[in-house]
């Protein structure tokens, strides 16, 4: 059967980190992954990587900042030497109108501004703005979206109220086929948030720090289990071993 | 009685909200709602009467800032304008507000403060920016009896009380309270999706001190300007002399097509107001030498017809490809089964499977020169782009 509104098709969206990839596969359209492990792992790292492969593709991407300025998150790609100058791609500023740095700020082509993380309607507002964007306009079909982090937005809201907003988040992203990252602190939230939390991702990439040694897998869906592998990363480089 | 200063909206309601009463704007997460509630107290501001603000997911100086981008400047209003802070006790800073909730985790003190808040500014509105963040601090059934507390000082103190709620996942039951039972009146702000939101309108869900207008608005947001009314863009496409013009003539109130001896060689263009929804039709060429203008005019459309003539079915490997070329935005369509008063017209099914089409479009059989199906195929495809 001809397939006429939603003729395309989206192959599946690589993580970005060439050994992973080869060995879990593509992660499917509309999938929602948990990026989950104590601080100091990579998981930024990893998500940042993920949103950056998506610029490097062709694809679109949304990166939704509750830690960073915008600003900041756009040098960080600088720094490390990669160029998303010609990007299609749209960063949420969460923190600037929080710290109060200008009560002017005007949204850009490239970062949109809410006024806190308490403001899960703006946030949910300005990701739907820039998916119209990428869809409409630019006629992408193929984005990436990236919530760094979650835990920032349960420090502001309780449990329930950013499970409501990640409900209606995520249902989203699995209707326009992308894929979502979520980074969530390991440590910083009661067991319950995390596996509460845990019911709305369809996978999860874990890492985990035993005895400085940085251990990392991935479960995602329709793709093999990777298996454990040790890591280490500076910047925004990643070397992986298979354990 | 009070106006909400939104579109068309007053007069659906008779005129406005009278004192005492209340209104809520029910609006679908990831919508831009929030400017509803806002502009309803800046228009009674400027009206002379008083007017509160609570706010609970953005500091104050933000929220004046807010309100200054959509053009409407708070500050001359002096003493007739104030806010109650419950954003700052959140992030833990002070408040040099005249209200402030300092203790936002305590139900009791929200309570206290939003209640002699009313007292004193009574008479005026008061708007609750984000219900939903006060529903999240509070708890759903604890707000719920709060609400209906803060409603009936509302109508004690001759106040109107104005809510922004996004309509987020909570229990059906807060929900179903929520738009069926203890607001006066509560408008829909809602999105017309199809994957992604194209467009955004607004409509009454219930009232209770006039008839309730079934109608429904769509709308822009325009910084500064507020919430706009807006007309969309419909397209009609399909093959050459499928009956694309007339079925535009057939539709609209009022029609002109720009065509050279009866072919359409630019565009045919209507207007149709039906059943509350007021549309702006564009009908495309069917030639292919046209084909360019096709993709012109599908850029800001929020939904397709797709007119074949029943009798050609040679036709339709073109019909598709014009509805590729529209409906790759991912809109919404109907397909209109046109000239089933002609001998030998293929049945809406028959056209349906030739077309190989997804087996839930609707294919409508219709006589454009008749008005037959038209609209028939415009409540389709308006309940499609609306989300029923």
């Amino acid at each position: 059967m001809l397939c006429l509104i939603g003729d395309w098709k989206i192959e599946g969206y690589s993580l970005g980190i060439d050994v992973l990839d080869q060995k879990v596969g593509k992660i499917p359209p509309g999938s929602n992954i948990m990026i989950v492990g104590p601080p100091m792992t990579g998981k930024s790292v990893l998500g940042r990587m993920f949103f950056y492969n998506r610029l490097k593709d062709g694809s679109a991407g949304i990166f939704v900042s509750t830690k960073d300025t915008g600003e900041k998150v756009i040098d960080w790609f600088k720094t490390n030497d990669l160029d998303i100058s010609r990007a299609k791609y749209g960063i949420i500023d969460c923190v600037s109108r929080t710290l109060q740095m200008d009560i002017n700020l005007q949204d850009t082509d490239r970062i949109r501004y809410v006024s806190s993380p308490v403001d899960l309607t703006g946030i949910s507002v300005k990701v739907n703005d820039l998916l119209e964007e990428f869809w409409k306009k630019e006629q992408i079909r193929s984005i990436g979206v990236v919530i760094e982090s979650l835990s920032a937005l349960l420090m502001y809201s309780n449990l329930q109220t950013v499970f409501r907003f990640l409900h209606v988040f995520s249902g989203r992203i699995r209707s326009v086929d992308a894929a979502g990252m979520y980074l969530i602190e390991e440590g910083m939230h009661d067991p319950r948030t995390q596996v509460t939390l845990k019911q709305l991702f369809q996978g999860v990439i874990e890492t985990k720090d035993e005895g400085g040694e940085k251990l990392l897998q991935v479960i995602a869906p329709g793709c093999k289990v990777s298996g454990w592998f040790r890591y280490n990363f500076e910047g925004a480089k990643i070397d992986l071993k298979e354990i | 009685m009070i106006e909400t200063g939104i579109p068309r909206l007053d007069d659906f309601l008779g005129g406005g909200i009278p004192t005492g009463k209340t209104l809520l704007y029910y609006i679908e997460p990831g919508v831009e709602g929030d400017v509803f509630g806002m502009q309803t107290l800046y228009h009674n501001l400027e009206k002379g009467y008083r007017g509160l603000f609570i706010t609970s997911t953005t500091a104050p100086e933000i929220l004046r800032e807010s309100f200054k981008e959509l053009g409407f400047d708070m500050s001359r209003f002096g003493d007739n304008f104030a806010i109650v802070d419950a954003y700052s006790g959140i992030i833990g800073s002070t408040s040099d507000e005249r209200y402030v909730i300092e203790d936002p985790s305590n139900p009791s003190h929200i309570d206290e403060v939003i209640s002699a808040a009313i007292e004193e500014f009574s008479g005026g509105t008061i708007t609750f920016g984000s219900l939903s963040t006060i529903i999240d601090m509070v708890g759903e059934e604890k707000a719920l009896e709060y609400i209906i507390k803060w409603n009936k000082y509302a109508l004690i103190y001759d106040t109107v009380g104005i809510y922004n709620f996004t309509a987020w996942p909570y229990s059906p039951e807060t929900l179903e309270k929520i738009k069926n039972e203890i607001f006066n009146a509560v408008i829909k702000v809602g999105g017309i999706s199809k994957r992604v939101v194209y467009g955004q309108y607004y409509g009454i869900l219930r009232v209770d001190w006039t008839e309730k207008v079934e109608k429904a608005i769509l709308f822009k947001l325009v910084r500064p300007g507020g919430i706009k009314a807006f007309i969309p863009k419909i397209l009609v496409t399909g093959p050459f002399n499928a009956g694309k013009s007339t079925f535009v003539h057939a539709l609209s109130t009022r029609a002109v097509s720009v065509d050279r001896l009866g072919t359409t060689v630019a565009l045919d263009h209507g207007y149709v107001e039906h059943k509350g929804f007021s549309a702006d039709i564009f009908g495309t060429p069917g030639q292919e030498r046209f084909d360019p203008i096709i993709k012109l005019l599908g850029g800001e459309a929020l939904g397709v017809f797709l007119i074949v003539d029943s009798t050609r079915p040679e036709d339709f490997p073109r019909a598709v490809k014009m509805l590729e070329m529209t409906s790759r935005f991912g809109l919404p369509y109907v397909i209109v089964a046109n000239k089933q008063d002609i001998k030998g017209a293929l049945s809406p099914e028959e056209i349906g499977k030739m077309l190989n089409v997804h087996e839930e479009a609707p294919v409508v059989p219709a006589v454009t020169t008749r008005k037959e199906g038209v609209f028939e195929a415009f409540e389709i495809l308006i309940d499609m782009v609306t989300g029923g």
